[in-house]
């Protein structure tokens, strides 16, 4: 329950596997990005507990939450970089702000734009990428401190079609590699191409949860949906 | 915008400063008139002499006596004598109305009343006499100057500290979206509000130097002018310890500037 007495989320029992990629889809304002607000502590339950990597969350002492946030990265709509910091610094930061020696930002910053492909576009500002590549450099900085989960709160909701898969395609082999995923989105072409383990929240109840599903309930493998 | 809160600090300082050396001033002076109060002391006509100065020494034991006099009448009569020459010719007087009587300093002014007291209490006193309205006085005044003081003091902090917790949170404010992003991955809240503290800090120090600098020179040039216009103030007991000031000052607004900026940060560090 926000503060201004809306319900986001009613009576919601999730429990996600190391390792898995779930997507969480429903309409907007539907109580996607509270279940995952709930999972980096941006907000606690008025009722209920949260786990996360065996950690208890909601109850977490604040001096603790930066904690969780370093094992925890998180990715928006709207790619929230640093405007006046180049694409190494950006992820570099979320190094540093840990307090890391130089030695080991100087390591992991290459090793995360390699990942995401940004190697070659590292003294960039965010300015001067395009949209997609924003968002590769903000899931760079989500992982470059080794967390065990991604959280992907529309991660795609800014970009084109074609970027789009591309970004899926990226989060499907950081996946691969042992990093659990979440994503909320209402993009039902991807989940649709993807099959992964599907969600449905409505009205702030789950009330589909499919291991290989599609964006709509019931379809079978004939679906001639695109996105 | 650090301009502002630099020269709001400033005068907050500059009235802070000057209110506390006006009062350690006065504090001073009046210490300086009431050491000066003698009691006293009228001994009965039994004593005489060697009884006169052993209780002087007596007397003079207690440690909170700076000094002690012993007057024997006949010297008591000279004085006097020596005071209303012209007045009344007191070779009229055929024998010395005057008791044996012993002049009694004290070291801290306020224990006077308390010297006296004991005083009365021993054998063989007369009578124990000292200013009592003036002390009194200036007891009362030192004790409304404190008190006041003490009101000032906190009111101006408060003041400035609200000045440079406003500034800060102006930068705060536009730096909200950087601090939001720090939060997201992770950094500490003492991480992030260590450089506004910093801000807070130098804004606060600044403006406390530049009052004091603008004190020192009203000091050098006014106090000389002061202390001639006013010259039957001895000035000279009141010996005010500017170094000090100085370092408390500037303490003070650094202090001010720091917690100024903690507070502004913390309102937006909500988790």
């Amino acid at each position: 329950m926000y503060p201004n007495g809306v319900r986001a989320l009613d009576n919601v029992s999730l429990e996600i596997e190391k390792g898995s990629f779930v997507f969480l889809i429903g309409s907007s304002g539907m109580g996607k990005s509270s279940i995952l607000r709930l999972m980096y502590r941006e907000r606690t339950p008025t009722d209920g507990e949260v786990h996360v990597d065996g950690m208890r969350v909601d109850t977490m002492k604040r001096s603790k939450i930066p904690y969780l946030r370093r094992n925890v990265g998180v990715v928006f709509q709207d790619f929230k970089l640093l405007a006046d910091k180049t694409v190494w610094e950006n992820v570099a930061f979320a190094l540093r702000v840990t307090g890391a020696r130089s030695k080991d930002v100087m390591r992991q910053v290459p090793r995360c734009l390699e990942l995401v492909g940004l190697s070659h576009k590292s003294r960039m500002f965010p300015h001067e990428l395009a949209g997609g590549e924003q968002q590769r450099t903000a899931i760079a900085r989500a992982l470059v401190n080794n967390p065990k989960i991604l959280l992907c709160d529309e991660p795609t909701g800014n970009l084109d079609p074609a970027t789009t898969s591309e970004i899926m395609e990226l989060l499907l082999r950081i996946n691969l590699k042992g990093t659990t995923i979440v994503v909320a989105t209402h993009n039902q072409g991807v989940v649709d191409r993807m099959r992964r383990r599907v969600v449905r929240i409505e009205n702030g109840r789950i009330v589909s949860d499919e291991e290989r599903g599609y964006y709509f309930l019931g379809l079978g493998q004939s679906s001639v949906l695109s996105g | 915008m650090q301009i502002t809160a630099i020269a709001t600090v400033a005068v907050t300082i500059f009235m802070l400063g000057s209110f506390l050396y006006a009062r350690e001033t006065l504090s001073k002076l009046s210490s300086g008139m009431l050491s000066r109060i003698e009691i006293s002391v009228f001994l009965s006509d039994r004593v005489d002499d060697k009884q006169g100065r052993a209780m002087s020494e007596v007397i003079g034991a207690d440690p909170r006596v700076s000094a002690v006099t012993y007057i024997p009448k006949a010297e008591g009569l000279r004085q006097l004598q020596d005071r209303l020459r012209g007045q009344i010719d007191t070779s009229l007087l055929t024998s010395n109305p005057l008791p044996n009587a012993i002049r009694v300093r004290v070291k801290d002014p306020d224990a006077v009343p308390a010297v006296a007291q004991s005083i009365q209490k021993m054998r063989d006193v007369a009578n124990v006499e000292y200013d009592q309205a003036t002390v009194a006085k200036v007891l009362r005044l030192t004790e409304t100057i404190a008190k006041l003081g003490l009101i000032m003091i906190v009111v101006l902090i408060f003041a400035a500290a609200v000045i440079i917790s406003n500034t800060i949170r102006l930068t705060v404010f536009a730096r909200r979206r950087e601090i939001a992003i720090m939060q997201l991955v992770g950094a500490t809240n003492l991480y992030i509000r260590a450089p506004f503290m910093a801000e807070g800090f130098i804004a606060g120090t600044l403006g406390a130097l530049v009052a004091v600098i603008v004190l020192a020179i009203l000091h050098a040039e006014l106090l000389p002018r002061v202390m001639v216009t006013l010259s039957f103030i001895p000035f000279s007991t009141a010996h005010v310890d500017e170094v000090r000031l100085m370092f408390e000052l500037l303490a003070a607004g650094a202090v001010v500037g720091v917690i100024g900026a903690w507070v502004s940060v913390s309102r937006y560090l909500r988790v």
